[in-house]
């Protein structure tokens, strides 16, 4: 079952397991320049707000009902992320996830397919792999996800396709099998207790990481999401096998963008202000984030590595649809890793 | 039942053994509080703060917010509103659902409609 908590995603199955659960949700963040260049990963700025979409029933069109889930607001050019973290990460129960825009794999760059496959590589696996910036177009580095307006050609679904059919992000969840997060717990535990002897002898904090704290014609007002600047963020490969994860049970969500101005004569509510430029957030000295863990990485799909980005499309169709980008130089960067203290979660968080 | 104050002390203390910001002072400081009234809270010697400042201590000690409010005997202005609206139906819910397990209150919960896609 899925449900929305205070804009968040929550996937449970109590059938599974009573600890089977896991949270998704959607940050805004600055939109990097698309440059060539390859920057940090940008700050998360707050959470996208999510509404029921059939509360709204009255005011969508039909398609948009039909395929149920939740809504979301986002300007055209403006950037995102998929936060996956739970209230306490290191410690969260393990899900298999798949994320798509406009029912094409943001990690493979496959059409659409229900189930896991390993052979594809078309799925990440929480609670290692803490957040998703973009297309995996190569290893270690992703396209940042741009909101564009479906039927423009920018989004990676139309490129693709060819059809400007569904925009919006579809995720659905597969929970590790019960067994084997029991046996998980039990190592998790093991290790706990001896971190805890070995911090009676280390009193300095040793692996302590120190870190900031605190996803034909096209309907109308729909976007999908288009490739933005490049980025270095590495995609873990599944590091439990396909066979932990059980694909008997599952939940989905089709989560529909809605151009923020056509936000507000939906719900009724403001939509929040476009957030601020990279380049006046870099020139602040305010913080970008790299994120290393020792784990296999994926190499990146080869059909998302030929998609253009919005700079490169606006370009040859002789389009301004991009601002200028100025100066932006990550001079601020903190670096972030798997080994945080326990109960505690690496946080992206741009401090205004 | 461990009080307010005694729970805040030993979250800030767990995390202050790997983590040295989460002394007492600098805690204070991120929520926006003097030391020594923090201090007092975690002994129990004063009431619990306001709702915005219980808010952004659970932020800070990564807690959840409706349970530490609860502990401090209050309810967020936002579920305030919700209950409001339709107090009758509310308070019904909550004393139907008062001894009910923890997974029948999930059943309860409102799940986002998977459609056709």
């Amino acid at each position: 079952m899925i449900t929305l908590e205070r804009d968040s995603l929550v996937f449970r199955f109590p059938e599974v397991h009573e600890q089977a659960q896991t949270e998704v949700n959607f940050q805004r963040t600055l939109r990097i320049p698309d440059n060539g260049k390859h920057y940090p990963l940008p700050p998360g700025l707050g959470t996208f707000s999510l509404k029921h979409l059939e509360d709204f029933a009255d005011r969508v069109p039909e398609d948009w009902r039909e395929r149920g889930g939740v809504m979301m607001p986002l300007y055209q050019t403006e950037a995102m992320w998929l936060s996956f973290c739970g209230s306490s990460r290191r410690h969260a129960y393990p899900f298999a996830l798949k994320i798509a825009a406009g029912k094409i794999n943001a990690v493979s760059g496959k059409s659409w397919q229900p189930g896991l496959d390993a052979s594809k590589h078309d799925y990440i696996v929480v609670p290692e792999q803490p957040w998703l910036d973009g297309f995996c177009v190569a290893k270690d580095v992703v396209r940042q996800f741009v909101a564009m307006p479906l039927g423009s050609g920018y989004s990676v679904e139309e490129q693709i396709t060819g059809r400007p059919e569904h925009g919006g992000l579809q995720i659905i969840a597969y929970p590790m099998k019960k067994e084997r997060y029991e046996e998980l717990a039990r190592r998790r535990a093991q290790e706990r207790e001896l971190a805890g002897a070995v911090r009676m002898y280390m009193s300095d904090g040793v692996g302590a990481v120190m870190r900031s704290r605190a996803c034909a014609a096209a309907p109308a007002r729909a976007m999908g999401l288009a490739a933005g600047g490049r980025m270095r963020q590495q995609i873990y490969a599944d590091p439990y096998g396909i066979d932990a994860w059980d694909q008997s049970v599952s939940s989905r969500c089709f989560v529909t963008l809605v151009d923020s101005v056509q936000w507000q004569e939906i719900t009724g509510e403001q939509p929040a202000s476009r957030p601020l430029t990279a380049s006046d957030y870099s020139k602040a000295g305010l913080p970008w984030f790299d994120y290393y863990a020792e784990a296999e990485t994926l190499a990146g799909a080869k059909e998302l590595a030929l998609v253009k980005s919005v700079a490169e499309l606006a370009a040859e169709k002789g389009e301004q649809v991009l601002g200028p980008d100025g100066e932006v130089e990550p001079g601020n960067v903190v670096q972030l890793g798997p080994k945080t203290p326990a109960k505690s979660k690496p946080v992206r968080e741009g401090r205004l | 039942m461990v009080g307010f104050g005694d729970y805040i002390r030993k979250a800030r203390e767990a995390l202050a053994e790997t983590d040295p910001r989460f002394s007492l002072r600098q805690v204070a400081q991120r929520i926006d509080v003097e030391p020594a009234y923090l201090s007092k809270v975690e002994r129990g010697l004063v009431p619990p703060p306001s709702e915005a400042t219980i808010v952004r201590l659970a932020a800070d000690l990564n807690e959840d917010a409706d349970v530490l409010l609860a502990m401090a005997g209050k309810v967020s202005s936002d579920l305030q509103a919700i209950i409001l609206r339709r107090p009758k139906q509310f308070a019904e819910l909550i004393r139907q659902l008062k001894n009910a397990p923890n997974h029948a209150i999930v059943k309860v919960v409102r799940e986002v409609r998977d459609g056709n896609w």
